[in-house]
């Protein structure tokens, strides 16, 4: 009886239990997703060679844990204020507290043990698809990525079990040790928004000294190393809390006395987020966090991107070396535009290769050097015979020969010594494109039609700028790919928190609109109304979060070739671009809630 | 007392339901006029379609087929932004569950039909304070809802369908949740506001004391009107009784 009571429950409010699923599914995909890089050591190992990448990994599975247990509180809270009601009735005609209890707990964990498992799957769907739309679009080359992974699966379930074990639990002693009457009539109250000033004044000042301490040890990784991190994840959470909290009631009140609110709706909608602003300073804080974190992964890895021709550029100064180059061959090179085509001869004895020194003093051979401390910056040298051969960067020439002379020593003759020899001269073509990714392409048939000739001439004997270019993108391949799919994955969790707690509320702001209507309010005023408010609790996250980014990116100026500030404007448009899309789509929904 | 019809409604017919499915007539023609300052009631057992009539006067439903016009403006057609103005501007409401925003004060409830037509601030406050004073809620202008008892609230409701200067005023019920005291006190009040201020006022009610306010009262039962009562003369304790004697025969 009772058990078909609480399905008729169910039906009446599957639209809710829509809200309710689909949160729960997303957060427990984007964690897998997350868990399946971070737990998988094989891939860690493999695709980064910084080992501070993998104690990243292991914060950011916290922190995620932590805004898990967040979100599961409001989705408890949001099914707990869904089924009070009828679980009230359920008393009143004299159902027994045990019995109920049971209904209660048995619902929370079905409702999670559901939605973890549809959202495990979902996970692995998306890590596939987003992990091949990222290696054919950024041209990644990745090794032990697996979209279905046992541990982290096992991780997910446990974690989110666990949770709604708890849940069930909290939900049983408030349900039954609440009278039933209470249960039926309790509705939202307004708080009244109280300018606390001594109050509001210290939590001003805390939260920006926290965020200060967190900024700084960002900036001073180097010397804080790993604990740098924790101390800023933890400050600057705090921090935006503190801030949040203080500031928000403050806004309101004062805008509430401007003329502007005097007009239209604006006063309903101040006066919808000022009820609000409880519930909503704790979100708006892990939103700005993740909208941090999300922005942050995004431009770290776009950094990279740009990074990998930098670094090539400064592994030769010419993009690939051919031994006595074919006529066909001749036809490619000069396809390519070359802006510098060299051509030195040289004949094989038994323990070196001669070379005339004269071509090199006509011709002088250029390397790049790097300088600096960091070891990033780079300078173009043209060294000439004598300079080449005392050069440490002479690596750079003998890498661009053949695999044959590779092994003997390089040796500058005098014209004399050169024309006594009686070997047959050989010819070794080096030349240099305008842009080494841009002829990708058509470097790489070069590359393989002189490895056909020189089958010793394999992956990074091959020298230049060319095989340069491959070495340091399937090293920064990992960190790129990370840096993108941590990115949308906190993104997504950002926006169906955000989501999640918007569209929560909506159901109780239903009858607000329509009040609304009944009094004569054109529809696309309340449009306007409801396009704000959301607006509002969009923008307020992400302006914080932009500014903790921009703080942030200092971490990784000591492992990135100039500035981690420069072209950050296109990271930051693309998530502008993607969180305009989950506005749009709040917007969209909560109107159709509200509104029918 | 002037007699232009400020209200006229014509063979109104209402059927819930969509053709095939389960189909349920609740109007079945109503015609009647409303007169320029009268205080009318409408009164009739649960489910003998007072609400429906209400909402299809105060254009919140549409007819399935007769005409209202309110100020010689025909009112069931009305769509999109002519309907929300018109409702903004010509009519008022009262309903039964206050229908009042939870989420702002007093003051705030009061001043939305203005801030919607984004009256001068200036000229708002002390309208709202006029109509405050004038229903004796003035001290409470800074609480919310949930700070008022149901009395306070129903006045709140009232000030808010009067600010505008109405043609029009509604009422569905609107002591239903009262007290018998505070419900007087409504009562009192929609009568003092229709003799000096001159709004028409329609109210809906099954309760005979309500009633007993009102100078016409309509009986509707099973959809139709079955009979007219006119106040005339009558002290209201005299009305009163002639209407308990009325839904004696009435109901039967
Ligand atoms: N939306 C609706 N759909 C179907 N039937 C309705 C609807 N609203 C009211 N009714 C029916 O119309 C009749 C009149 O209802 P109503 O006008 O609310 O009565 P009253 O207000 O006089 O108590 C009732 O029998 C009711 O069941
Ligand atoms: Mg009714």
């Amino acid at each position: 009886m009772l058990t078909k009571l609480a399905m008729t429950g169910f039906q009446k409010r599957w639209r809710d239990y829509l809200v309710l699923f689909s949160g729960l599914i997303m957060s427990s995909a984007i964690f897998y997703m997350f868990e399946a890089l971070a737990t998988n050591k094989a891939f860690l190992k493999q695709n980064t060679s910084i080992s501070m990448v993998g104690m990243i990994f292991q914060f950011g599975s916290v922190l995620l844990t932590i805004i898990t247990l967040v979100y599961i509180g409001y989705a408890n809270s949001f099914l707990l204020s869904m089924r009070k009601r009828d679980y009230g009735l359920f008393m009143l005609v004299g159902a027994r507290k045990g019995k109920i209890g049971q209904l209660i707990w048995l619902e929370t964990l079905l409702v999670g043990i559901t939605a973890t498992i549809i959202g495990i799957a979902l996970g692995s769907l998306l890590t596939m698809g987003l992990s091949q739309v990222l290696i054919n679009s950024l041209g990644l080359t990745l090794h032990h990525l697996a979209a279905w992974y046992f541990p982290a699966a096992l991780t997910t379930l446990l974690l989110y079990v666990g949770l709604f074990i708890i849940a069930g639990f909290f939900n049983l002693i408030a349900l039954t040790k609440t009278p039933a009457l209470k249960l039926l009539h309790s509705n939202d109250q307004p708080n009244r928004p109280k300018l606390k000033p001594v109050r509001q004044l210290v939590e001003v000042i805390i939260g920006l000294l926290s965020i200060s301490i967190g900024y700084w040890s960002m900036a001073n990784l180097d010397k804080l190393q790993l604990a740098g991190i924790g101390i800023a994840l933890v400050t600057i959470v705090l921090g935006t809390y503190l801030l949040f909290n203080a500031i928000f009631v403050w806004l309101i009140v004062l805008l509430k006395r401007l003329p502007f609110a005097n007009r239209g709706l604006n006063g309903f909608t101040l006066s919808q987020l000022s009820f609000r602003i409880r519930n909503y300073t704790k979100i708006l804080a892990i939103v700005a966090m993740l909208f941090a974190l999300a922005l942050g992964a995004i431009t770290v890895g776009m950094g990279f991107h740009r990074q990998v021709p930098l670094m090539a550029n400064g592994t030769s100064a010419y993009d690939m070396g051919i031994v006595n180059t074919t006529s066909q061959q001749q036809a490619q090179i000069k396809a390519l535009k070359p802006t510098t085509e060299t051509t030195y001869h040289f004949k094989i004895g038994k323990k070196a290769v001669y070379y005339r020194a004269s071509e090199f003093n006509a011709q002088p051979f250029a390397t790049m050097s790097p300088v600096g401390k960091t070891q990033l910056k780079f300078k173009l040298k043209r060294l000439d015979a004598q300079k080449l051969t005392k050069s440490y960067e002479r690596y750079q020439f003998g890498q661009l020969q053949g695999s044959a002379q590779q092994q003997l020593a390089t040796t500058m003759v005098s014209e004399q010594q050169y024309q006594s020899l009686t070997q047959p001269e050989q010819r070794l073509t080096v030349f240099v494109t305008k842009d080494v990714v841009a002829n990708q392409a058509a470097l790489k048939k070069l590359a393989a039609s002189q490895q056909k000739r020189d089958h010793a001439l394999q992956g990074q004997v091959l020298g230049g700028r060319y095989s340069g270019y491959q070495m340091v993108n399937g090293m920064y391949s990992g960190l790129e790919f990370m840096g993108f799919f941590l990115g949308i994955a906190f993104l997504a969790m950002l926006a169906s928190c955000l989501m999640f707690k918007i569209l929560s509320g909506a159901a109780a702001d239903q009858h607000r609109y329509v009040m609304l209507a009944k009094i004569g309010t054109r529809t696309s005023e309340l449009n306007n109304a409801l396009r704000k408010e959301i607006a509002v609790l969009f923008i307020l996250p992400g302006i914080v979060g932009v500014v903790h980014v921009l703080f942030g990116l200092k971490m990784f100026s000591f492992i990135m070739i100039g500035s981690p500030y420069t072209g950050i404007w296109l990271p930051f448009l693309i998530f502008a671009g993607l969180y305009l899309i989950y506005y749009l789509i709040t917007v969209q929904i909560y109107r159709r809630i509200v509104l029918q | 007392m002037s007699t232009t019809p400020i209200m006229t409604v014509t063979d109104l017919h209402k059927t819930y339901g969509k053709a095939g499915s389960k189909q349920y007539e609740a109007l079945k023609g109503i015609n009647f006029n409303v007169n320029a300052g009268e205080f009318v009631g409408i009164m009739g057992a649960s489910g003998s379609g007072k609400t429906t009539l209400l909402n299809m006067l105060a254009t919140l439903d549409q007819p399935t087929s007769g005409e209202v016009t309110i100020n010689q403006q025909p009112i069931t057609h009305l769509k999109g932004n002519r309907l929300a103005d018109f409702r903004a501007k010509e009519i008022g409401f009262i309903f039964q569950d206050f229908n009042l925003l939870e989420t702002m004060t007093a003051y705030e409830n009061i001043a939305l039909p203005l801030t919607l037509q984004n009256t001068a601030a200036k000229k708002i406050k002390p309208a709202v304070e006029a109509v405050a004073s004038h229903l004796g809620i003035a001290e409470f202008l800074n609480n919310y809802p949930n700070e008022l008892s149901g009395g306070q609230k129903q006045r709140v409701a009232a000030a808010r369908a009067l600010i505008n200067e109405p043609a029009m005023l509604f009422g569905d019920e609107p002591t239903g949740a009262l007290d018998s005291k505070s419900a007087r006190e409504l009562l009192d009040l929609f009568t003092t506001i229709n003799r000096e201020q001159a709004v028409s006022i329609l109210l809906v009610t099954h309760d005979p004391f309500s009633a007993s306010y009102c100078q016409r009262i309509l009986f509707i039962k099973d959809g139709k009107i079955g009979q007219e009562l006119n106040r005339a003369d009558l002290s209201r304790q005299d009305f009163y009784q002639q209407i308990l004697d009325t839904l004696g025969t009435f109901e039967q």
